[in-house]
Parts: structure tokens; C-alpha cells; sequence
């Protein structure tokens, strides 16, 4: 077929028509690894649409599940790990905890791996070691002790993991869907295998010649991926490996905002309710750019 | 009082006394936000462990060495590896298998006279006081790993608690052979190295015992800060400070941007 007869991109929409799948008390999965590839855009999007009582699974995250979180679309999310690293605990998380206003499914490493890896594969669980935690007790559904015991070690069954909806940033796609990654994919690509719809926000996108140069760095193939969101800094205030750093003195300020409730939906009101454009003209051109400019550590 | 020494930072004598118990050959595991850790695997293989082998948790790199110490899921450490592994693939040797790793290296909110530890909470679990980050792979590197080691940027009742509020890692679990009672393999903590000492566990109660004391740092300070009875030997030993050569190599070639300096101060004294 000669490319001019080549029909457009179905996959490649714009934010609200990609989240437009996202209804009421869907289970999310969000993917990244604490301040890298967080889905920001994807999420402030979500903020603005006003959905509520979301049940969360987020890859070990920062700001992604701690946002969403503050701003009430939250009822429930599994915590493997939310952080900021030396920023500190994460704060709306954190205050939503300890107030009870939303309830934790805690999860280790090995229960989101199984349960993932069981989603993905069409299997009603994952087989586990029982490694001597807490977990059973506070999360008995999350963590049944298995119908089948063998040996001397004591197995547990942990039930699959099939998100609604996965949100996931890379750093460029082509229009196919074809993601690439400039760094580490985490468990991206395990989220994207056990979801059954996977939207994926990236910084550019580039002509399919430019992913054929570099395969490798293509992390989700198009077959995995159901909608493509050009999202220029879309994973800010999150870096984006390869792109751009995160950014600190917002990831701080953030932090401040974030002392009560009266504070963090102001932060909203000025960040997550304008739209992308006007999020990246609030944060302005100047800060952006330096966020490209790397440096030593 | 603890040492407050203008020598060297607390994160470059924590790396050190890391370093030192690290053997060559030996698999380890670095997570997310592991700065002393890094150093610590580095500084071994410019010593005693060339061969040592790390991989970064989150990042899948292996054995990034660049004199830079950077956070460990970083994409800049693509570029110094050896090879770069995914994470789904990964966590068959993090999350299953028995012994794969050697040592990790864990920080904790909370640890007990058993060496269990806990990121989860303080205080009961439905309405935690302080609600902490989670578990990720420490279930699974305590549970599975030949040993690990505790490190501690602070030593104070807050964090060395009789029990712990949430077992998110299992150490010794009640003492004694309760570990392998419950089924986990052979392994649990070696050493927890603390801003105030080292300490081990005592053979058979599987007990927390005091096995050195940094420089300026007595006896009654360390049960004053601590929540439970430490085993006491006979002899307490002095722990030997960072070295010249350890030093040298770490700041020249494990650290040269000072990381570890500028973020792990020795905490003041009060």
C-alpha cells in the first residue's frame, strides 16, 4: 500500500477521548517507578474529568497514586511501595492513611508480581512463598494461604490482577503505538500484559522509520497498547529517563501544598484544572528547559 | 555522644563498614533510593570483592560503576553497566528463588531485638500514627536471600523497638529457630550497622548483641537509644573507623561528587 493511502492512526487521540474508557470504581494500574514515568498528564486529566472511588494499583510510585489520592478519586489502592524518596513520605497518601478516608490493600513485591504475572496469563492466581510477613493478616483476601502445600516451605495464593485501565508514560511512540523507553520499563510492560485496556501518554511522537532505527528501546509493542497521548512534559512534576529530570523544587512545593486539604485543591485549582497547556505555561518554558539540561548528580 | 568526626561523613563510615563484611563473587540487590549501598558494593569491588556482582532492583542494570553514585533506578546508569535486565524477568530470582542473592542491604522504619524490620507503619496497621512507604521487595529479600544487613541512619527507641509494629521482612522472627520453624530457608541479619555501632545476632537466642561501638560512643548511650535489652559480650570492641585507603578509594573512585557527604551528614549531637 503506498503511504499516502495509509488510513491515520486510530490509536493516537487526544487526552479526554483517551480517557473518556475511564468510568467510576474502574481499577486503575498506574506505571513508572517512584519519580521516573509517572503518567502526570494522564492523571491530572483524570483529576479534571472528576472521577470517583477508584481502586488503585500503582507500580512502587510517587506523586501518580499520592494526586489522585488527594484529590478524592481514591476508595481504595494497593500500596507495594509509595514514596518520595528524600522528600520524604508521601503526603496525601500518607494523610488519607492515617485518617482512614482511604482504605490500603498492603502489597509486597511478590504479591503484585504474582498477581500480575496470573492476570496477564488468564489464571485465577499466582503461587507465592509465605515469607513470614504481616501482609496475610492486615490483607486476608489479598494473601490466602494455598489450597496446595508442598515441601516445607508454606505457599500462599495471591488472586490475579487485571486493571480496567493501565496508565503508562514513555518517552516516544509512533503513531502505531509502538513505545519506546529511554530507560528502565519496570513492570510497564507486565501492567500492560494483565490489563485489559492500556493508554499510554508519551513526550513526543516520532516517525516510525525513527522507532525501526532503535527496536530495542521499544518496550510496549503497538499490539499492547490501546490509545497513544502526546503529552509534551507529561510526566512532570516526574522525570521522564533520557528527557528530562524531575523536578525538585516543584516536587517540593508540592510537598508544601500539601500540608491539608485546603491547600492541595488549590494546588489543583492551579494545576490539574487549567488542562496540559495551561500546566506547562504555569510551570513555564524557562523551568522546563532546565529540566533537559542533565548534569551531574 | 556520637562521633561527630570532620573526617568523614556518617553515609562514607556506614558504606565502609558495609564494604568490609562483603565478600568477592557474591550476588547482591541495590533498591530504589540506595545511595549508601551503591557505595558500599563499589567501594568492595575496588577492594576485597572485584567480582562482586549487584543489580539495581527497580532498574535491572548490572554492576554500574561510573565514580558517580547516582540513584540506583536511573536510565544514566544504562550507559555504564554490563547488562541491562527487565524488570518482569527479574523478579524470578527476586520474588522466588531461594539463595539467588548473597546479600541485600535494607532501611527500615522500625527493627526489633529479632532483626525483623518494618516500612509499613507505626502503630496499629487500620490507623496507623505514622503511615510509612510499604513492603516492595524486602519480604522477599529478607525471606530469600542468604543474609541481609539492617542499616540504620538513626539509632533511637523510635527505630529500635522491642517488637516491631509491622513484620514487613522477616529476621529471626521470635529467636531461636523460629525462622526455619516457619519454613523460611537459612538466612535472616548478619550485621545492623547504626550511626552509634555494629551489632550481630547472639548463635543460638538469635538475640541483637552488640558488636562494636563507634569511637566515642559508650555503653549506657547505646541502651539509652535502644528499646529493648541488647546482648552485652564481654569485651565490647571499638570499631574500627574508615581508613586511609578506604578512603581514598571510596572519595576517587566510588564518589567523587561527594554524595554521600553532602546527604548523610553525622547527625548533630545534642
Amino acid at each position: 500500500m503506498p503511504a499516502s493511502s495509509r488510513s491515520a492512526s486510530k490509536k493516537l487521540v487526544d487526552l479526554d477521548t483517551a480517557l473518556s474508557v475511564v468510568k467510576d470504581g474502574m481499577t486503575l494500574g498506574i506505571g513508572g517507578w517512584i519519580f521516573h514515568g509517572q503518567p502526570m498528564a494522564l492523571v491530572r486529566g483524570l483529576i479534571r474529568k472528576g472521577v470517583r472511588d477508584l481502586t488503585l494499583v500503582p507500580s512502587p510510585g510517587s506523586v501518580a497514586p499520592d494526586m489522585l489520592i488527594g484529590a478524592g478519586c481514591v476508595k481504595t489502592t494497593a500500596c507495594v511501595f509509595i514514596s518520595f524518596e528524600h522528600l520524604g513520605l508521601a503526603p496525601n497518601f500518607r494523610r488519607a492513611a492515617q485518617s482512614g478516608a482511604v482504605k490500603v490493600l498492603e502489597m509486597d513485591g511478590p504479591g503484585i508480581a504474582g498477581g500480575l504475572r496470573a492476570g496477564a496469563c488468564d489464571l485465577p492466581y499466582g503461587l507465592i512463598p509465605d515469607l513470614g510477613t504481616d501482609l496475610p493478616k492486615v490483607n486476608p483476601e489479598g494473601y490466602c494461604k494455598a489450597r496446595v502445600q508442598e515441601g516445607g516451605r508454606p505457599l500462599l495464593e495471591v488472586p490475579a490482577i487485571k486493571p480496567d485501565v493501565v496508565f503508562l508514560h514513555g518517552q516516544q511512540a509512533d503513531e502505531d503505538g509502538n513505545v519506546q523507553y529511554f530507560g528502565a520499563g519496570y513492570f510497564d510492560l507486565l501492567m500492560a500484559q494483565a490489563a485489559r485496556h492500556v493508554i499510554c501518554s508519551v513526550d513526543r511522537i516520532v516517525p516510525s522509520s525513527t522507532v525501526r532505527q532503535s527496536a530495542r528501546l521499544t518496550k510496549i509493542p503497538s499490539a499492547f497498547v490501546d490509545a497513544i497521548v502526546v503529552a509534551p512534559f507529561g510526566a512532570h512534576p516526574g522525570g521522564s529517563p533520557g528527557l528530562y529530570a524531575q523536578d525538585e523544587q516543584h516536587l517540593k512545593a508540592y510537598v508544601a501544598a500539601s500540608r491539608d486539604q485546603v491547600a492541595f485543591n488549590a494546588y489543583l485549582t492551579q494545576h490539574a484544572h487549567g488542562g496540559e497547556d495551561a500546566y506547562r505555561d504555569r510551570i513555564g518554558a524557562k523551568a522546563l528547559a532546565g529540566l533537559t539540561a542533565g548534569g551531574t548528580a | 555522644m556520637p562521633l561527630t568526626t570532620d573526617s568523614f561523613a556518617m553515609g562514607e563510615m556506614l558504606a565502609v563498614l558495609l564494604s568490609r563484611d562483603m565478600a568477592d563473587g557474591e550476588k547482591a540487590i541495590v533498591g530504589t533510593n540506595s545511595d549508601i549501598q551503591v557505595a558500599a558494593c563499589n567501594l568492595a569491588r575496588q577492594r576485597q570483592a572485584p567480582h562482586l556482582w549487584w543489580v539495581s532492583g527497580p532498574g535491572g542494570m548490572t554492576n554500574p560503576t561510573e565514580g558517580i553514585i547516582r540513584p540506583a533506578a536511573d536510565a544514566e546508569n544504562i550507559a555504564v553497566a554490563e547488562a541491562v535486565m527487565d524488570l518482569p524477568q527479574m523478579i524470578d530470582f527476586i520474588d522466588w528463588q531461594v539463595h539467588f542473592f548473597d546479600f541485600a542491604i535494607l532501611g527500615a522504619l522500625q527493627t526489633d531485638r529479632f532483626g525483623n524490620i518494618n516500612t509499613v507503619c507505626v502503630g496499629d496497621h487500620a490507623k496507623p500514627r505514622l503511615r510509612g512507604p510499604g513492603t516492595v521487595g524486602i519480604s522477599a529479600l529478607c525471606g530469600l536471600s542468604r543474609r541481609f544487613y539492617i542499616m540504620m541512619t538513626r539509632h533511637d527507641r523510635g527505630a529500635f523497638v522491642p517488637k516491631v509494629d509491622f513484620v514487613c521482612g522477616a529476621g529471626f522472627l521470635d529467636g531461636g529457630t523460629s525462622r526455619t520453624d516457619f519454613g523460611l530457608p537459612e538466612g535472616g541479619p548478619r550485621l545492623v550497622v547504626t550511626p552509634l555501632g555494629v551489632f550481630d545476632f547472639e548463635p543460638v537466642t538469635k538475640a541483637m548483641r552488640i558488636r562494636s561501638l563507634h569511637e566515642g560512643v559508650t555503653l549506657d548511650e547505646v541502651r539509652d537509644n535502644t528499646g529493648f535489652d541488647l546482648v552485652v559480650p564481654p569485651n565490647i570492641e571499638r570499631t574500627a573507623n574508615p581508613a586511609d585507603e578506604e578512603l581514598f578509594l571510596l572519595r576517587r573512585t566510588v564518589d567523587t561528587t561527594g554524595v554521600l557527604a553532602r546527604k548523610f551528614p553525622w547527625p548533630k549531637a545534642n
